[in-house]
């Protein structure tokens, strides 16, 4: 099957943001995010990734290009006029990248800035900006993951993963809640959520939902919405087994049972050799090997974003 | 447990699912809650884990039995059923919008403990009535039994105002004979009679619909 064969129909002028995040480092969100913008690219979107992975900015290199010159940081320091003139071109047409920041960390930036940098890059002549968020929960990642469109967050199938996944999903829906609530009490409430062992016992959403009710009732109404609209989508990364992909199933049930969070399941991708042998090349695994059960899986991924779809659990 | 949520909540089916997707959908769920489970293990505490293995295995009991989840389903769609709410949404939906306030699994109850344990008085078997069938022949042997109308609920899922009514023999506010047969069998199964017999020795009592 090819990738033109996969596309969806055009046009489609609604700019979205995609925002790939997972809590844990070195489980593939930057290849992940580089198949996928290659991938949407192929189906005649005009994409430009973005990354703002602190720790290590690489999606140059997933990409095969070389470091750019101009990074985020030089427009954020306002070095640079446009946001435009820190994206440059990839092999792949259709497909731009604006390299991250290694001084983003670093600038601080506060909430009103990061929705600032998201308008700006929003107001693209794009159709999707796919952003690579890196490893951790800190503000800024959190913040730009609320900020998405589509807010896919990537595990693999193992035990320190999934649980940074479902951390990553409090913490995220925790700052949300903590920017919604209203009153002092309430809000007093939510930041004491945010500790694990907090008195209160609360240790998620449900809890905090019960506790807020208490407080007041209207607000916990506009807790509960807020809850509603966080809809993370899962990704399932090195999928070695059935067993593995159903994981994603899991997660969906189990988040909407015990977090009150309904999440959805967007796909999942195959541990592949010929990943890491095209990462050593320094190629994407999607160009070089597109047959391959990897790029293969990313093709279905990305088409099933596109069309808004989710992998559902028929018994 | 949460009243609110239905055994197909609790396995995650549509009311229509059919026998192996309820079969599916139990093995799915026991997988998901297992020790170690990979989505489970750090979000429940152990001992939530084993409750809510408990709870599928209580629900797939039911929705496995054509007979008891004929009357579990007529609970459901019976506006006298005040304990069950008729979800007629996705179980997904339904968690995320009408979220049931404080952790739908955390806290352990009597009730939740009940289905894991048999009921200690009836451990020497079912036993089956000596005397006729009748709704006070019933109550008396519950009483004896010291089994409360409102625990049979609890268990059942079926109003305790229906299990009066079997007891005082109010066949204009019972359902049909199809419905109430299953009705029967959750009642003598909860004080420890044999269900079958029980049954159609009462509804043999009851006079033919007008």
């Amino acid at each position: 099957m090819t990738a033109a064969a996969l596309s969806s129909p055009l046009p489609r002028s609604r700019r979205e943001i995609w925002c790939v995040g997972g809590g844990k480092g070195g489980i593939g969100k930057s290849l992940l995010t580089a198949a996928l913008g290659w991938q949407v690219a192929r189906m005649g979107r005009r994409v430009v990734l973005v990354d703002v992975d602190l720790g290590g900015a690489n999606l140059h290199t997933c990409l095969g290009v070389p470091p750019p010159t101009l990074t985020l940081g030089d427009f954020i320091q306002r070095r640079v006029e446009r946001i435009e003139d820190v994206a440059v071109e990839t092999h792949q047409a259709g497909l731009r990248l604006i390299s991250g920041a290694s001084d983003l960390g670093a600038a601080n930036i506060n909430y009103a800035q990061k929705t600032r940098i998201l308008n700006r890059i929003r107001a693209l002549d794009v159709d999707i900006v796919l952003i690579d968020l890196g490893a951790g929960t800190s503000f800024n990642i959190l913040d730009f993951f609320l900020l998405a469109d589509q807010a896919i967050l990537t595990v693999v199938p193992e035990p320190t993963s999934i649980e940074n996944g479902y951390r990553f999903i409090k913490s995220a829906l925790f700052r949300r809640l903590r920017r919604a609530a209203k009153g002092a009490a309430v809000q007093d409430i939510v930041e004491q959520a945010f500790d694990q062992k907090n008195p209160l016992g609360i240790k998620n959403p449900l809890d905090l939902l019960g506790a807020v009710e208490k407080e007041d009732a209207g607000e916990a109404d506009v807790l509960r919405r807020e809850i509603g609209s966080f809809q993370p989508r899962f990704v399932v990364n090195q999928v070695r087994s059935p067993v593995d992909a159903s994981v994603g199933h899991q997660l969906v049930l189990a988040c909407a049972r015990h977090l009150g969070v309904r999440a959805t399941y967007a796909g999942y991708v195959d541990y592949d050799d010929a990943v890491w042998r095209c990462v050593r090349q320094r190629r994407l695994f999607s160009e070089v090997a597109p047959r391959c059960p990897a790029a293969q899986k990313v093709a279905q991924l990305a088409r099933g974003l596109l069309d808004g779809d989710s992998l559902s659990l028929t018994w | 447990m949460d009243a609110r949520r239905t055994y197909y909540d609790v396995l995650g089916i549509e009311r229509t699912a059919s026998l192996p997707q309820v079969e599916r959908a139990y093995r799915f769920c026991l997988e998901m809650y297992g020790d170690g489970a990979l989505a489970t293990y750090s979000l429940l505490e152990p001992g939530e884990q084993e409750e809510a293995r408990a709870r599928v295995r209580e629900a797939y009991e039911v929705l496995r039995d054509p007979a008891r989840r004929r009357a579990y389903d007529l609970s459901l769609a019976t506006p006298l059923f005040r304990s069950m709410r008729d979800n007629g949404v996705a179980p997904a939906a339904s968690y995320a919008a009408g979220a049931p306030g404080p952790a739908a699994v955390a806290a352990p109850t009597p009730v939740e403990e009940a289905p894991a344990s048999p009921p200690a008085p009836f451990a020497s078997g079912p036993v089956v009535l000596a005397e006729a069938v009748t709704g006070s022949a019933l109550r008396r042997f519950r009483e004896a039994k010291g089994v409360s109308l409102e625990e049979i609920a609890h268990k059942s899922k079926i109003s305790s105002r229906y299990l009066r009514f079997i007891e005082d023999e109010r066949f204009d506010m019972l359902p049909a004979p199809v419905y109430l047969r299953g009705f029967l069998q959750e009642y003598a199964r909860a004080v420890g009679l044999e269900p079958r017999g029980t049954a159609e020795a009462y509804l043999s009592r009851v006079p033919p619909q007008p």
